[in-house]
């Protein structure tokens, strides 16, 4: 579903990430635990094709990096759930009308089924009460189940979560991570990103440590025979 | 969806009133300036196509013309020219003696000298100066023919006018075309710029380019309907006042106003597009 392969990315002299390899699968929970700056963000910014890599290939999919066409990345985004640390709300509209933001971006659905998508997006984070209220008008835990819902709405095969607890404080941070692995378990992909390792180990999943841009713990490619993923890692 | 659109672009709009209504303002006043310059060209027109109307050529015959070659040549000319009036040796004294008015004068004159005449009132494709000189030199050579006269000067002159006022209206139209999509194309740029973490963010969740552009691309459409109808107002109450203190002056047809708004509108959308093509491509990675 997911697979970089000798990855590298440079910022300026800086390098972020340092021809790293690792694959996930459908279905899969991904946990990348690491130090601010050690690459983590760049990895889940190459996935959306915010960025490019400047060595290496990233694939989501049947997207591969490098050839895509600002209509196929936004085909591409289409298909992932992203969820970010500061939540990335629009102040201007309420609840509702963010979650909906994103059903009609992904453009399947027609006017009658935004409606009772939201609805039911809302109802799975419990915010079903909160739908015409606006962002400036919630705690941090509950933008953060906001955004969820909004990541969630169009049921995308992938979820991708940047430090999703970065701003909440232990109840809410809790309440999100049970959020979260409820949506694995309902057969989302999760790939979440994080400094604190109680997240890592709350969350479960394939842990993949990482610092100063390389992998330097973890099974980078767990559903290969291990000679191939050997072979994978070697190459790397 | 499409309503969505128009919500959004609505939404933005009032979340910039500032913005929209600056833009609205200049707008206004650009449209309103060529406005006012398209009311001009239009009653010169009118005043053009009246004069032009009353450009005749004047053909003086021989004397020794006879009834028949004359009839013969006035078929001819009306094929050839246009209209064709014929004028009696005794016609053109008796005009000729309402026009001084002192039969003492009339008197010292023995006999009729004047000559028999025919008037053309030219077909309209020869109501320019060139094609009235190159009738007259071919007038000319017909062997009935004395003398041709067509007021040479005065034509070329009311040419020279009408050929400034049509430039005159294209370089204004020219100056406030690229001045109305200067300003739409800084204010589509700005207003962008303002809702930067909107485009941001619809850009991470996979909006396309066009799914962003529209509402602006509408908010752009709108500010120009409303510049255009504050300006064609601005422009008919100036037309009311000039007909109510000056003279009397004609509002432009239907057909201007439409084209003009046609236009207006065309522009707005050029503008949109080209800030949007720019400013997207920055601002949403």
């Amino acid at each position: 579903m997911i697979t970089f392969h000798q990855v590298s990315k440079r910022h300026g002299e800086r390098l972020v990430l340092d021809g790293i390899s690792w694959r996930m699968d459908e279905g899969e929970c991904v946990v990348f635990v690491g130090h601010s700056g050690a690459g983590k963000t760049t990895i889940l910014r190459l996935i959306t094709h915010e960025v490019a890599p400047s060595a290496g290939t990233v694939q989501v999919g049947t997207f591969r990096s490098g050839r895509l066409s600002r209509g196929q990345r936004a085909l591409l985004r289409r298909t992932l759930g992203i969820i970010y640390e500061d939540f990335r709300l629009l102040n201007d509209r309420t609840v509702f009308e963010n979650i909906a933001l994103a059903v009609r971006i992904a453009g399947r659905f027609g006017n009658e089924e935004v409606i009772p998508r939201v609805l039911f997006a809302l109802r799975e984070v419990g915010l079903q009460d909160k739908q015409l209220s606006f962002p400036g008008e919630l705690s941090a835990g509950e933008k953060q189940r906001v955004a969820i819902a909004r990541a969630i709405v169009n049921r995308p095969a992938v979820i991708l979560a940047d430090e999703p607890t970065g701003a909440l404080e232990k109840k809410s941070s809790d309440e999100i991570l049970d959020l979260l692995r409820k949506i694995h378990g309902e057969g989302s992909a999760l790939l979440l990103a994080t400094t604190r390792e109680d997240v890592a180990a709350q969350i479960g999943g394939r842990r993949l440590s990482i610092s100063d841009g390389k992998i330097t713990e973890g099974d980078v490619n767990p559903s290969l025979p291990v000679t191939a993923a050997r072979l994978f890692e070697a190459g790397s | 969806m499409r309503w969505f659109y128009f919500q959004e672009a609505w939404r933005s709009f009032s979340h910039h009133r500032g913005l929209a209504t600056t833009a609205i303002l200049s707008l206004t006043a650009a449209l309103t300036v060529a406005g006012v310059f398209v009311l001009l060209a239009h009653n010169a027109r009118i005043t053009m196509r009246m004069m032009g109307d009353r450009r005749e050529m004047v053909i003086y015959l021989k004397d020794e013309v006879s009834r028949d070659e004359r009839e013969a040549l006035m078929t001819r000319l009306h094929q050839l020219y246009g209209e064709v009036t014929y004028v009696s040796k005794e016609q053109a004294w008796i005009d000729f003696s309402d026009q001084i008015g002192d039969p003492q004068l009339l008197e010292s004159v023995e006999g009729n000298p004047l000559p028999a005449s025919l008037h053309i009132k030219l077909k309209p494709e020869l109501l320019n100066y060139s094609a009235m000189e190159q009738a007259a030199r071919q007038l000319e050579q017909f062997p009935e023919v004395e003398d041709v006269r067509f007021g040479g000067e005065w034509v070329k002159r009311l040419d020279n006018v009408g050929n400034a006022i049509e430039r005159g209206a294209i370089v204004v139209g020219v100056l406030v075309a690229i001045g109305m999509v200067f300003v739409l194309y800084n204010t589509i740029r700005l207003t962008v710029l303002a809702r930067r973490p909107q485009v941001e963010i619809m850009s991470r969740l996979g909006a396309t380019d066009r799914f962003v552009a529209t509402p602006f691309i509408l908010e752009a459409l709108l500010q120009a309907l409303i510049s255009t109808l504050l300006a064609l107002g601005v422009v008919f109450a100036f037309q009311q006042a000039f007909v109510a203190r000056v003279v009397p002056i004609a509002f432009m047809p239907w057909s201007w106003v439409g084209l003009f708004a046609g236009s207006v509108l065309f522009l707005a959308w050029i503008a949109a597009v080209l800030a949007l093509s720019r400013v997207l491509r920055a601002v949403g990675a």
